[in-house]
């Protein structure tokens, strides 16, 4: 290890970073360019060392991984936005809270997940991460135009294009988002955007299914214990025309729960016609229910029982359950039953890390 | 006629009744809507996975490929054989079973995109991708090409509308990728799969969101003096926070041509007329609606036309879909293109486009889902005149390089197929190229699926590694 110190030190030093919150690794970089990011792992490759690409670290799913080598994203900036075309190119480790707060100067939005914290556009779309906006604007995979990424051999590949409708060649926007980390480092995405409508209330009412024949294109319908919320946006007079039609009490603004905390977290995800029945079998456990979309975020001290039967069941309707935390000794995968098409993603994301050092057994049937 | 192994073997396998290999059968499935003919040794009508996995071996055995086809309505050549091939035509798989509660179905790759609408239609559903093709197309046929219509400027192209796949794939087995609940586990195959354009496997069925009606919805057609006018509008309209439904322009060549075509009343003495829709909740649009006439007034549009009921609604948009029946009345031949700009780049795009036809000397017509920046250039000819075909080709050339030098896109719904695909340099480098090829490989190693479309020979930067195809 030491000679190989040396040569890293030699080749790379200049990209080693101190990066907040990141696990522990030999090495740790953030490389200012696709091109560096590649260097890096194509030498990775080279040398069979495993490799964590590091947004804001907000969006962990699958189990722990212990990497060789982090490669932070917080050196791959820039905003290049063009409102008049409702674009935006944009680095992977820009902040979402950083790129929201520039497009809100002329109502738009990328729609990218609410409340983000530390959370970086690059590790959003490499988590598959949605707003609660979905229910409105289709989930975060909608709107990637474009990629860049460097692949886990080294290459630096470009797919999709900087305009909004665009067919040639093969989807790898889509195929980035939500991959994990596992097929490289994303390092810069286009991005199609939204005006955010003038006018914005959060209505209270207690019957989503109320809610959800009643309103117009809301934003999102939201149950949390105790309470639903719809989420309206649009002209001031077309707000005020679907606040008086849903009869709940209005206050101006979106205000989005907080993702529900506890030792064990789960996101159980079903066919959105049975989100009442989710939110049946949850009970008392805290939750936030997606009406109209199918997700129902829930955490809690769930015990492994529970959290089994509630797979169980989201599974026999073409759903999943993910535990996106738990505590040391909890023994269920963090995926549940793999997906049919196990063996064609062994090899898709051999064709972009033949080497196997992006993140090993972090996707579902441990690949 | 002789007795033909190939077609033998498909007749044992799938019956007399779902296969065709007459002369006359072989040359009608040779191309679809587009200008490439291609050699096709014999045309199978599978029913189900069965019959397509049983297509799929006998080609094999035979060492052929297979080619996907709807109802051959593309434009690209992405249903037509690069080398022999035996084509599966999808239209006899042609179920719908609708999930109302979900507001989903599943759908035969066969399935005409129209009549799926149809289907909902009482249930106050429909599927939105509406190229304006519809009446004729394929879901297969949309999947495959990840197609856009009038429509996907705010509801989105129909890989937004796609939430599973089912395929079969070179070894015959069949697989579904994504599902009825959001963000299936795993890498988005089925992403992957939506654009593929037959080159991944044969779909034969696909998982749909449906769309609900909109309560409210205001058609009008402005005219517009200058094509800036009419581009500036869409500029404005989008600037102001307005996504309309759809924004559709279309030139004073085509307004003429499909004039004389439908008698819908057009103003024919307009550079640009612009269609816009806008739909929801009946307060929202009116709103819309207003901001959109008063950004066409300020940019000069000299008529303001807001349709009063379904039928005046309907005979705008029948005017709008009619343009490439209207076409054939100009000449035998157009050529078609299918490029996206940056959406603020339309104007100056539009004005170096009839610079091009002025300095070919040839007729171009345009129709333009304006709200995307995607650009349906036609440049009409007779294919007859050889020297006519010639500079139709140069000049579609100079076209393509044209929008991809102003940040643009070879195609916005068409797809690649055989007809661009020796343009994807322009856009891509070899290692994206590369990359494209290694992806198609992961899911087709042996070759089966319309090899030779979508992406140029050599992409493959090792292709000296690869198993050579099966050489019996």
């Amino acid at each position: 290890m030491t000679a190989l110190r040396t040569t890293v030190a030699r080749l790379f030093g200049r990209f080693a970073a101190d990066v907040e919150g990141a696990p522990p690794a030999e090495f740790t970089f953030a490389p200012s360019s696709a091109e560096d990011a590649a260097a890096l792992l194509d030498f990775a490759s080279e040398h069979r060392m495993t490799v964590l690409p590091w947004g804001g670290g907000t969006h962990q799913c699958g189990p722990p991984p212990a990497p060789d080598v982090v490669v932070s994203t917080s050196a791959l900036g820039g905003i290049d936005w063009h409102p008049d075309d409702l674009t935006v190119v944009v680095g992977a480790g820009i902040p979402l809270a950083t790129l929201e707060a520039r497009l809100a100067e002329r109502g738009q939005s990328a729609v990218l997940p609410e409340n983000p914290g530390a959370a970086t556009v690059g590790g959003v779309i490499a988590a598959g991460a949605s707003a609660w906006r979905r229910l409105r604007f289709g989930p975060t995979r909608d709107r990637i135009l474009e990629v860049v990424a460097a692949t886990g051999d080294g290459r630096v590949i470009r797919g999709g294009g900087q305009v909004v409708k665009n067919v040639s060649g093969y989807d790898l926007p889509r195929l980035y988002t939500g991959s994990l980390g596992s097929l490289g480092v994303i390092t810069r995405v286009c991005l199609k955007l939204w005006p955010t409508g003038a006018a914005t209330a959060t209505v209270a009412m207690d019957d989503p299914a109320r809610a959800l024949a009643i309103a117009q294109r809301p934003q999102a319908i939201l149950q949390t214990p105790g309470r639903v919320s719809v989420y309206l946006a649009g002209t001031e007079a077309e707000v005020e025309a679907q606040v008086a039609a849903l009869g709940g009490s209005a206050t101006p603004g979106l205000t989005w729960p907080d993702r529900p905390l506890g030792e064990v977290a789960a996101s159980l995800r079903v066919p959105p016609s049975l989100v009442p029945d989710a939110v049946e079998r949850i009970g008392a456990h805290d939750f936030v229910a997606a009406h109209g979309v199918g997700e129902v975020l829930v955490a809690g001290s769930l015990a492994v029982d529970t959290v089994t039967g509630w797979r169980d069941w989201a599974e026999s309707h073409g759903g999943a359950l993910v535990i996106t935390r738990s505590p040391a000794g909890f023994t269920l995968d963090p995926w549940g039953t793999p997906p049919a098409t196990l063996d064609l993603e062994r090899r898709i994301k051999a064709a972009f890390d033949p080497i196997g050092v992006m993140v090993p057994g972090r996707l579902p049937g441990g690949i | 006629m002789a007795s033909v192994p190939l077609v033998d073997d498909l007749v044992a396998a799938l019956g007399a009744g779902a296969v065709k290999a007459e002369p006359l059968d072989r040359i009608l499935f040779s191309k679809d809507a587009g200008a490439t003919r291609g050699e096709v040794r014999a045309v199978v009508f599978p029913s189900d996975a069965a019959g397509v996995a049983a297509a799929i071996a006998v080609a094999r055995k035979h060492g052929l490929p297979v080619v996907a086809r709807g109802a051959g309505t593309g434009l690209a050549g992405g249903a037509v054989p690069a080398d022999p091939a035996v084509l599966i035509v999808t239209m006899r798989m042609n179920r719908i079973e609708v999930d109302a509660a979900n507001r989903t179905a599943w759908v035969g790759p066969g399935v005409i995109n129209l009549d799926l609408s149809r289907h909902t239609a009482p249930l106050h559903l429909h599927f939105a991708p509406d190229p304006s093709s519809q009446a004729a197309c394929t879901i297969g046929g949309n999947v495959a090409n990840n197609s856009g219509g009038p429509h996907c400027l705010a509801e989105g192209t129909t890989s937004n509308h796609v939430l599973a796949v089912e395929y079969v794939d070179g070894e015959g087995q069949v697989r579904v990728a994504g599902g009825p609940a959001p963000d299936p586990t795993g890498l988005d195959v089925r992403g992957v799969l939506v654009g593929s354009e037959g080159t991944l496997g044969i779909i034969i069925r696909v998982l749909v969101r449906l769309t609900p009606d909109a309560p409210a919805v205001r058609t009008m057609l402005f005219a517009f003096p200058e094509v800036a006018g009419a581009a500036a509008t869409v500029s404005g309209v989008i600037a102001a926070g307005v996504v309309p439904a759809a924004l559709e322009m279309m030139d004073r060549p085509l307004i003429r041509a499909v004039e004389n075509f439908v008698h819908a009343g057009l103003p024919v003495d307009a550079a640009a007329v612009l269609l816009a829709e806008v739909t929801g909740h009946p307060v929202g649009i009116a709103a819309e609606a207003d901001l959109i006439v008063a950004t066409a007034k300020r940019n000069g549009a000299f008529d303001v036309r807001v349709a009063a009921d379904q039928a005046e609604r309907d005979l705008l948009w029948k005017a709008r879909k009619s343009a490439f029946g209207a076409i054939a009345q100009i000449a035998p031949d157009y050529y078609l293109h299918d490029v996206v700009v940056p959406r603020t780049r339309l104007v100056e795009t539009l004005e170096a486009i009839y610079e091009i036809a002025r300095r070919y000397d040839l007729l171009v017509l345009n129709t333009i889902h304006a709200g995307d920046g995607n650009l349906h250039p036609k440049f009409v000819y007779d294919a007859a005149d050889l020297d006519q075909a010639r500079r139709v080709k140069e000049a579609s050339n100079e076209v393509v390089r044209l929008a991809i030098a102003a940040g643009g896109a070879l195609s916005g719904e068409h797809g690649i197929g055989l007809e661009k695909r020796d343009l994807m340099p322009l856009s891509f480098s070899a290692v994206d190229l590369d990359a494209q090829a290694r992806l198609r490989e992961a899911f087709d190693p042996d070759r089966c699926f319309n090899p030779g479309s979508m992406l140029p020979a050599g992409s493959r930067c090792f292709d000296g590694h690869t198993a050579p195809r099966d050489p019996m």
